[in-house]
């Protein structure tokens, strides 16, 4: 089991940059080899990704978000599988080379910090915890998903005002369509982390009472919370275009990144189990 | 007696790069005046198969001559001199025998030879030609094969390669910016302000490509009735309700003579704010512009001046025209397969012979052995024997068919000495098709 998983995580980024590089052909140069090899290569990666955490689990009996590495690995398949269920519903390409490109570089960020050896700890295999950490992880990746389709937007949005007919231009989803692919993820996104929100304060209230609370970790994720919360009412309500809506999702999955690499190893001891 | 190196084809014909339309138009051929020609055509006896292409940028006859010169001479006196005289001037006509001749039909089918390049309704004008030739049975073995190697060229052109990819008119350069911002034209309401002849170009493929609703307004109430009578199912309303037609509008194409703008920023930033958060486009093709141009600050409008088309349709030709290479390739393969198939004609009765001598032995064999044979077992032992007769066959008659070029010819001859097939076999009933 520990060769395959060696090798899975040698394979894993090498397979995720053999699809991006087929989707890039299909976005760039609308190839049309390229097309029915990026599907099979992608379902190839995912197939292997599953097989990949479900040895993590067993080998070490625990939720496999115990490390950096295998928190990054689970966003990667999170995303992976989102976009495999994007591109089999909406029956088009043409968004996958910027999703697998960012499943690779999750991916490939997951390789390089594994360690042959994560601690086992006691509090992964409480399941509540698990439960937090997993519908936290399933946001993210949602979010993630959530600001590329928005990068996308953006894109082709100010390739249409400009009347600058480029590499966006044609290539794309149209802009609603965009629009509906960003609003949908961030709702899921959304309503997974205030689930991850919501069990993680009953779970650290068990265990610390009321001094969770002036956690950075935690005041970051509810200053998030309210940023997505804002876009999303903001949009419901008709105040909001697409363009605003996107920039606001660009933003949150910079507050996320601040979250999770900045708090999470100067600011924080309370959220620094990964 | 062995066939021709190259299938025996003969083209006449003339299109828009040839003959102006007023000549094109007298030789234009539609529904039974097709007909008829196919017939007289075929009555004459030195054309054995025929085939007429006639849309409003090209006539083509395409014969299978059985006598060159009386073909050509039936073609020209039949289909144009007859209907057109002047074609008879240096430059009008272009003659192409043989594989110039298919390879010239194959590039028409890909879209080659059009005079919009890669234009799509050509190959449907074909198939339909097609359907014609063949209730007339003007279409034969050769021509039918080569018509199918035409389809087959044209299906991949436009599957393999970006030749029919983006618009090259304004109505589709249209199109093609609303298919970037909304999800389809079936969900979009379009107002055409001004009513000429530029609008009805722009909401012909609007229409045809699925628009929900056309609603049109002009100044002159005339020119909107004459725009209905067109477009029977357009909206009409008048040219002061223009504003609050915009607010419900997802694309606006405006195209008047008005020397001054009929859409301000002021207007349409009023009519965007009642607006959902749908997003709109609006197209202006006057020139001098109808559309202040500082509309396109307003956020989640897209304001298009007709420059932005011209460049979309330079961009989309473009890239068509690099895509002839390809296309061409195409051609080249699809001619091959057509040679091919001609050549393989040759070793039909060779093939035949052989398998009916097969058949024979076999039939022979088992009548022989069947007596010793549980009744039961009759069928099987029928089905065994063919199939073993099959199989050991299947290799060779591949083989011979696919044969290339004259110096298998002495291959063919070889087989027949092989296996002692008999010279006398008929021959007629080889499936040229």
């Amino acid at each position: 089991m520990s060769t395959f998983l060696d090798l899975a995580t040698l394979l894993l980024p090498l397979l995720y940059l053999g699809a991006a590089v087929a989707y890039g052909f299909v976005f760039f140069a609308a190839h049309p080899t390229a097309g029915r090899v990026a599907t099979p290569a992608l379902h190839g990666a995912v197939v292997l990704h599953l097989a990949y955490l479900v040895c993590l689990i067993l080998r070490h009996r625990q939720f496999p978000a115990a490390t950096v590495s295998q928190a990054l690995s689970i966003v990667a398949l999170a995303v992976a599988i989102v976009y495999v269920f994007v591109e089999w519903h909406g029956r088009e390409r043409s968004t996958g080379f910027w999703m697998v490109a960012l499943v690779f570089f999750f991916q490939l960020l997951s390789s390089v910090l594994v360690r042959p050896n994560p601690p086992d700890r006691q509090i992964f295999h409480d399941a509540l915890f698990s439960t937090h950490v997993s519908l936290a992880l399933l946001g993210y990746a949602a979010f993630v998903v959530g600001a590329a389709y928005a990068f996308l937007f953006l894109q082709l949005y100010r390739d249409l005002k400009a009347g600058r007919f480029s590499t966006f231009y044609g290539k794309l989803p149209p802009l609603e369509v965009l629009e509906r692919m960003m609003l949908g993820a961030l709702s899921i996104g959304f309503l997974a982390l205030t689930g991850a929100v919501i069990s993680g304060a009953l779970y650290a209230e068990q265990l610390y009472h009321n001094a969770w609370l002036r956690d950075p970790k935690i005041l970051v994720t509810l200053a998030t919370w309210v940023l997505y919360a804002s876009a999303l009412l903001l949009r419901r309500l008709r105040r909001w275009q697409g363009r605003q809506t996107a920039v606001a999702s660009l933003a949150g999955l910079c507050a996320i990144l601040f979250s999770l690499v900045a708090v999470n190893f100067f600011f924080t001891d309370f959220h620094g189990f990964l | 007696m062995s066939l021709p190196a190259d299938p025996p084809l003969l083209l006449v014909g003339t299109d828009f790069r040839c003959s102006p339309i007023e000549i094109r138009e007298r030789v234009a051929f539609h529904g039974e005046d097709s007909e008829h020609a196919l017939v007289h055509l075929l009555a004459r006896p030195g054309i054995a198969e025929a085939y007429l292409l006639s849309t409003c940028n090209r006539t083509e006859v395409y014969v299978q001559p059985r006598d060159e010169d009386e073909a050509y001479r039936s073609v020209l006196d039949l289909i144009f001199l007859n209907r057109a005289p002047d074609l008879e001037k240096p430059g009008r006509l272009y003659v192409k025998r043989n594989s110039e001749a298919a390879r010239h039909l194959l590039g028409v089918a890909s879209g080659l030879e059009s005079m919009v390049l890669g234009e799509p309704e050509i190959l449907g004008q074909i198939k339909q030609s097609a359907a014609l030739a063949e209730t007339v049975g003007a279409s034969g073995p050769v021509v039918r094969r080569l018509l199918r190697s035409a389809f087959s060229a044209g299906a991949r052109s436009r599957q393999e390669t970006a030749i029919t990819a983006g618009a090259v008119s304004l109505g589709y350069a249209v199109v093609e910016l609303a298919r970037n911002i909304f999800s389809g034209l079936e969900e979009c309401r379009v107002l055409l302000v001004g009513a000429g002849e530029i609008a009805r170009s722009v909401a012909r493929p609007l229409v045809e490509r699925g628009a929900r609703e056309l609603v049109v307004t002009n100044r002159s109430i005339e020119r909107a009735q004459q725009f209905k009578e067109e477009f029977p199912l357009a909206e009409l309303v008048s040219f002061e309700q223009r504003l609050d037609a915009v607010r419900s509008a997802d694309v606006v194409v405006v195209s008047t003579s008005a020397d001054e703008p009929v859409l301000t920023r002021k207007q349409l930033k009023e009519a965007m704010k009642s607006r959902s958060t749908r997003p709109l486009l609006v197209v202006d093709l006057g020139v001098p512009r109808n559309v202040e141009p500082s509309a396109a600050k307003i956020d989640n409008l897209f304001l298009h001046a007709i420059d932005a088309l011209e460049h979309i349709i330079q961009r989309n030709l473009k890239r068509r025209r690099e895509e002839v290479p390809h296309v061409e390739e195409i051609v080249e393969q699809e001619l091959d397969h057509f040679r091919h198939w001609f050549h393989s004609l040759e070793a039909e009765p060779v093939v035949a012979s052989l398998q009916k001598q097969a058949e024979r032995i076999r039939q022979d064999e088992v009548a022989a052995v069947l007596s010793r044979f549980p009744a039961e077992t009759h069928a099987d032992l029928e089905r065994l024997t063919r199939s073993l007769v099959r199989k050991i066959l299947h290799h060779p008659s591949t083989r011979l068919r696919s044969r290339n070029g004259a110096q298998d010819l002495a291959h063919l001859e070889f087989v027949r000495e092989l296996f002692h097939l008999d010279d006398d076999e008929p021959s007629e009933g080889h499936d040229r098709s």
